[in-house]
This record gives structure tokens, C-alpha cells and sequence, in this order.
């Protein structure tokens, strides 16, 4: 990571930090659910980007954290309701890490896929058998403000802790499983912890976020929650922006949460085929994100130098 | 006893349905490793088509299947060329191959889906054929259950049959077990890969034919009917036809039974537990030894 894209990262949030004194209530929400998917896509790309395995379970984790929120808000301090959060939705990652991720590809695509409808089931099934209720009021919630710095601290944590995972030894044996996972393993990588703790990681931060964004919806219930869409737009703006690079997905989250906030309200069915065209195209077209178009680029440049 | 025969029967049909939602998406996977999760999209399509053909011409809907056959089938060749032609071509690995015509199936499925939305809207749609109650052996059904169940069991043995007895079939399913070899005996991929993915997408189309003579039709109808393709996939083996057709008879009456026993509201617990269950103990199916 070069050192004018950590600044420019910095920038960007100090820029992020300002908007709730510059701009109306409309744009601060715009500027939400931007972070919201920064946060989502940064730690999804840590770890599925590196390892290859794609997971589709980051609403499960975002649910389970959106549901902390919902049972604890009321009677717990802000920051212990986030953290509850993200430590129950870690704690599943690792519990459900260690059942399945010795399944690669598809299995585990459509394991994590499964496992978010799952889990949305049996949350649906536990609060009609005890709570008498599907949904739920969220009542004494923080300001806005409040809401808009956490998730700002999230996502800016993410991506700092994506910096530091890239640098470390963990993240290059990551990287390793995703390369050669046969080969990483016989150079002495613990490929199954490595693995459950990069999974648990990433689903930590998806915890946080849902726990945080819950108290702005005031009302929650498991199909909105769960909704299987949160885990595919966090695939979709990832792998538009480039699984591997950091700056993509960043970009990628802001184009995607205009495009959301101004299509979904007029036009839903138009955004919802839009969303498929996109990661048809994406998928299709740019096997590296909207990063491989510069570094493309840029590696076409220095080559013309020399 | 009474009791118990009507549950496993009335198991036994929807489990034909289900088997031959599997059997198509299942073929795919096993010959080009495409998890198409919008199989159950081309499922509602063909509802929709045969649906609105019978509404125009007041004909028997089971006279639309062949014709609704052979245009899924180009629609099937479409869907290939535009989109998964290219991936094989640029994606030689198979586990990254995988992995990315799994999220160009989640984008077919948003697109088929709300198309259909914007077209249809998301109303309940259904016709009247063959309502009226038929005993058999002292168990009553209507009759267009027994006829979409014969309808589902003889699509699905076809393609068993032909998978078994025919050149192509044979083509497929050395395809199947050995891509290299295959290709080294002479087999076209070009040919078959396209040939194949429309033949999946026609076993869709016909189970929504099948299924719009019995229950009422929506846009959204389909993504159950993936879900539950993938779970009979689970049980009977990916890659295994034969083992869809089992998975799915079984499914049906496993279905039918937990609901009899626990409670209707626990049916999606259910079937997403056995789902992950078996993918986790069996990933290569109950019926491989």
C-alpha cells in the first residue's frame, strides 16, 4: 500500500468526519449507508478476497448483530451493544467456520449462502415462540450523530485493520491459502485456524455494522435483516471494485449507495435488474474490480516507459 | 394407516416436481460446474408462458409443454452464449470458474425476476384443470396432482434414458467423468456445453408447467423451488442425476412427514437444516458408497 493512498484514505475520512456539520439530513444518511457498505465490503474482501472463499453469509452476521442491538439497546451502554455485536457475530463465524470451511467453491458459496437463511429462520421461529412477536420496536436509541460516528469508527477500523491484516504474517498466509491451499499447508501455514480466525474476523465487522444500523431503522424484523440482498451487494461491491485492492471497494461502495438511495425509492424492480446486470457485467468483464482497470493502466504505462 | 398413505403420497408428488427441478439444474452442474441459482426463475418463466398461452387459447396447458420445451431450450442457448461462453473461455480454472458463474447466476436471477415483476406485477395468477377429485386405492387426490406427478416422473425417466441409452447421452456423461478424456475422444464442447444448459433450462421451464396446473403463480415463485433444487442436489450427489431423482422423491416425503409431525411454520428449519447437515457429513450425497 503505497504511502499518497493511506493519505488519501485519511483525507477521506476526516473529509467523512465533517459531513454531519456540511450537509442536510438527507445526504448524512446517503453518507451512512456509504460507510455501512464500505465497512461490509473492506471486511469481506479481507478475508474472501484473499482466501477465494466466497461467502454469501455476511447477512447472517449483519442480522445476528442487528438483533444484539434490538434485545440490548435499551438497558446496555452504546459502545458494549456494538461490541456485543461483533463478538456474537465473530463467535458464530468461528463456530460455523470450523463445521464448513474445509468445503472450498461452490459447497461453501452455497453453505454460507444456507446459512444465513438458516439462521433467519430459526431467529423468526425463536422470537414467535418467545417473544410472542416477529418484529421489533427499538425504543432510547442514540442520536443520529451518535449512529453516523459509529459507523464511521467501523468502517474506518475496518480498513485500518484490512492495512494491517495485509501487512502481517497472517495476512499473507491468507493470501497463501487463496494462491495454493495444498502448498500453503505444507510450508507450515496452520491453514484451519488461519482460515476460522480470518472468517471470524470479517464477520465481526459485519456484526458491528448491523448492530449500529439497527437503531436507525427504529423497526427490525429477520426478513429485513437477514435479507440475503445485504450479503450479495457486499459480493457485488467488492468484486466491482476489485477483491483485492482496498481503494475499489471504497469506490465502488459510494457509486453503489447512489445508485441505491436514487433508483430503489422510484424504481425498485429497475434497481433491483440493474444490481444483476451490474454483477453480470462485472463478473464478466472485470475479474479484478474497477482497481484492475488502473492498475491495468498503470502497468501498461510503465511498460511503455521501459 | 389411511392417514400415513395420504401423507407419503401426497409427499411423493410434490418430491416428482422437485425431482425434476434437480435433475435439470443438477446436469448442468455435473457437465460444466455452473450452479445456475436462477434455475428457479426459468421455472417461473415457463409457469408464466404456459400460463398465459392457456389463458389466450382456452387449450389444454399440456399441449404448450412441447413447444414451451423447445423455447427455453433456445432460451437456455442464449443464456450460454451471451453469458457463460465467455467465462469458460476467460476462466480456465474451475474452482474460480466456479465461484464467479455462481454470483452471474444471483445477477440472471435479480434480472429474470423483477423483469417479471415489472411485466406481471406481483399478483397471484392461476387457472382451473382437471380440479375435480379422483380415489385412488381409496385415497382421494385431484387430478391435476396425478398429472403433473406423471408429468414430472416421465420428463425425468426420459432424461434418464437418454443420458443412459443415446450417443449424446453417453457424450454427457463421459463429459462428466473425465472433461480431458472426453475431449480427447473427440467430444465438441462447444456443442454440448450450450446443448446441455438449454436442456436444463427446458426441464425448469416444464416443472413451472407442470406446477401452474396445480398452484397459483407469482414472479417470486421460483426461489424456493433453487433452494429446495440445491438441497436434492445435497442429498442425492452433485453431479448424480439419478441420485436428483431419489434426492428428490425423498425430499418430498421427508417434507410431508416434518410437517405432519412438528409443525408447518418449522418447514424452512427444516429443510435448511437437512441442507447443511448432509453438505457438511456427505458432501458427495447420501447415495454414493
Amino acid at each position: 500500500m503505497p504511502r499518497s493512498a493511506l493519505a488519501a484514505l485519511a483525507g477521506a475520512a476526516v473529509v467523512a468526519a465533517a459531513l454531519p456539520w456540511l450537509l442536510d439530513d438527507f445526504l448524512v444518511s446517503l453518507a451512512l449507508s456509504c460507510l455501512m457498505y464500505v465497512a461490509l465490503a473492506t471486511s469481506w474482501a479481507m478475508f474472501s478476497g484473499a482466501t477465494r472463499y466466497v461467502s454469501l453469509g455476511t447477512s447472517a452476521f449483519f442480522g445476528l448483530g442487528a438483533y444484539v442491538s434490538a434485545w440490548t439497546v435499551a438497558a446496555t451502554p452504546w459502545p458494549i451493544v456494538i461490541l456485543g455485536g461483533a463478538l456474537l457475530a465473530a463467535a458464530f463465524a468461528g463456530l460455523a467456520g470450523l463445521a464448513i470451511l474445509h468445503l472450498r467453491g461452490t459447497y461453501f458459496a452455497v453453505l454460507t449462502f444456507g446459512l444465513s437463511e438458516l439462521t433467519r429462520h430459526v431467529v423468526t421461529y425463536g422470537e414467535k415462540q418467545y417473544a410472542g412477536t416477529v418484529g421489533r420496536v427499538l425504543r432510547a436509541v442514540p442520536s443520529n450523530r451518535t449512529v453516523y460516528f459509529t459507523v464511521l469508527a467501523i468502517a474506518v477500523s475496518a480498513v485500518l485493520v484490512a492495512v494491517a491484516v495485509r501487512r502481517s504474517r497472517f495476512g499473507l498466509a491468507l493470501i497463501g491459502i487463496g494462491a495454493d491451499e495444498q502448498r500453503a499447508q505444507t510450508l507450515g501455514v496452520p491453514t484451519r485456524w488461519v482460515k476460522v480466525a480470518g472468517f471470524a474476523l470479517s464477520a465481526a465487522f459485519a456484526g458491528a455494522a448491523g448492530a449500529a444500523m439497527a437503531v436507525r431503522w427504529t423497526y427490525i424484523d429477520p426478513t429485513a435483516v437477514f435479507n440475503p440482498l445485504i450479503g450479495l451487494q457486499t459480493v457485488l461491491i467488492a468484486i466491482v471494485g476489485g477483491p483485492l485492492s482496498l481503494t475499489g471497494p471504497l469506490l465502488a461502495a459510494l457509486v453503489f449507495s447512489l445508485l441505491a438511495e436514487f433508483l430503489r425509492l422510484q424504481f425498485p424492480y429497475a434497481y433491483l435488474i440493474a444490481l444483476g446486470l451490474l454483477l453480470i457485467v462485472a463478473v464478466l468483464y472485470l475479474p479484478y474490480g474497477l482497481a484492475g482497470l488502473w492498475r491495468h493502466r498503470t502497468a501498461g504505462r510503465a511498460a511503455a516507459a521501459r | 394407516m389411511r392417514l400415513w398413505v395420504e401423507i407419503i403420497a401426497s409427499g411423493l408428488i410434490t418430491g416428482g416436481i422437485y425431482a425434476l427441478v434437480a435433475m435439470g439444474l443438477n446436469l448442468q452442474y455435473g457437465l460444466m460446474r455452473i450452479l445456475n441459482v436462477s434455475h428457479g426463475e426459468f421455472l417461473m418463466l415457463g409457469a408464466y408462458l404456459v400460463y398465459w398461452a392457456h389463458l389466450v387459447t382456452h387449450l389444454s396447458p399440456f399441449l404448450f409443454l412441447p413447444p414451451l420445451l423447445v423455447a427455453m431450450f433456445f432460451v437456455g442457448l442464449g443464456i450460454h452464449r451471451v453469458c457463460f461462453r465467455r467465462l469458460a473461455e476467460t476462466t480456465p480454472e474451475v474452482e474460480a470458474f466456479e465461484a464467479r458463474s455462481l454470483l452471474v447466476g444471483f445477477g440472471l436471477m435479480f434480472v429474470v425476476q423483477n423483469v417479471a415483476l415489472l411485466v406481471w406485477g406481483a399478483d397471484l395468477r392461476g387457472y382451473e384443470y382437471l380440479s375435480r377429485t379422483v380415489s385412488v386405492a381409496g385415497v382421494g387426490f385431484t387430478a391435476n396432482r396425478l398429472v403433473a406427478f406423471a408429468g414430472a416422473i416421465l420428463l425425468g425417466l426420459a432424461l434418464i434414458v437418454v443420458l443412459r441409452a443415446t450417443l449424446l447421452g453417453r457424450a454427457v456423461r463421459a463429459m462428466m467423468q473425465s472433461p480431458t478424456g472426453a475431449l480427447l475422444v473427440g467430444i465438441d464442447v462447444r456443442r454440448l456445453h450450450p446443448a446441455v444448459f438449454g436442456v436444463g433450462l427446458a426441464l425448469a421451464g416444464a416443472a413451472g408447467a407442470l406446477l401452474s396446473m396445480v398452484f397459483e403463480i407469482s414472479p417470486s415463485m421460483g426461489e424456493p423451488y433453487t433452494v429446495t433444487a440445491l438441497i436434492v442436489i445435497a442429498l442425492g450427489g452433485f453431479g448424480s442425476v439419478t441420485g436428483s431423482l431419489l434426492g428428490g422423491l425423498l425430499l418430498g416425503i421427508v417434507e410431508a412427514l416434518g410437517m405432519h409431525l412438528t409443525s408447518p411454520s418449522l418447514k424452512m428449519v427444516l429443510s435448511y437444516g437437512v441442507f447443511m447437515l448432509v453438505l457438511i457429513t456427505r458432501p458427495n450425497g447420501l447415495f454414493v458408497r
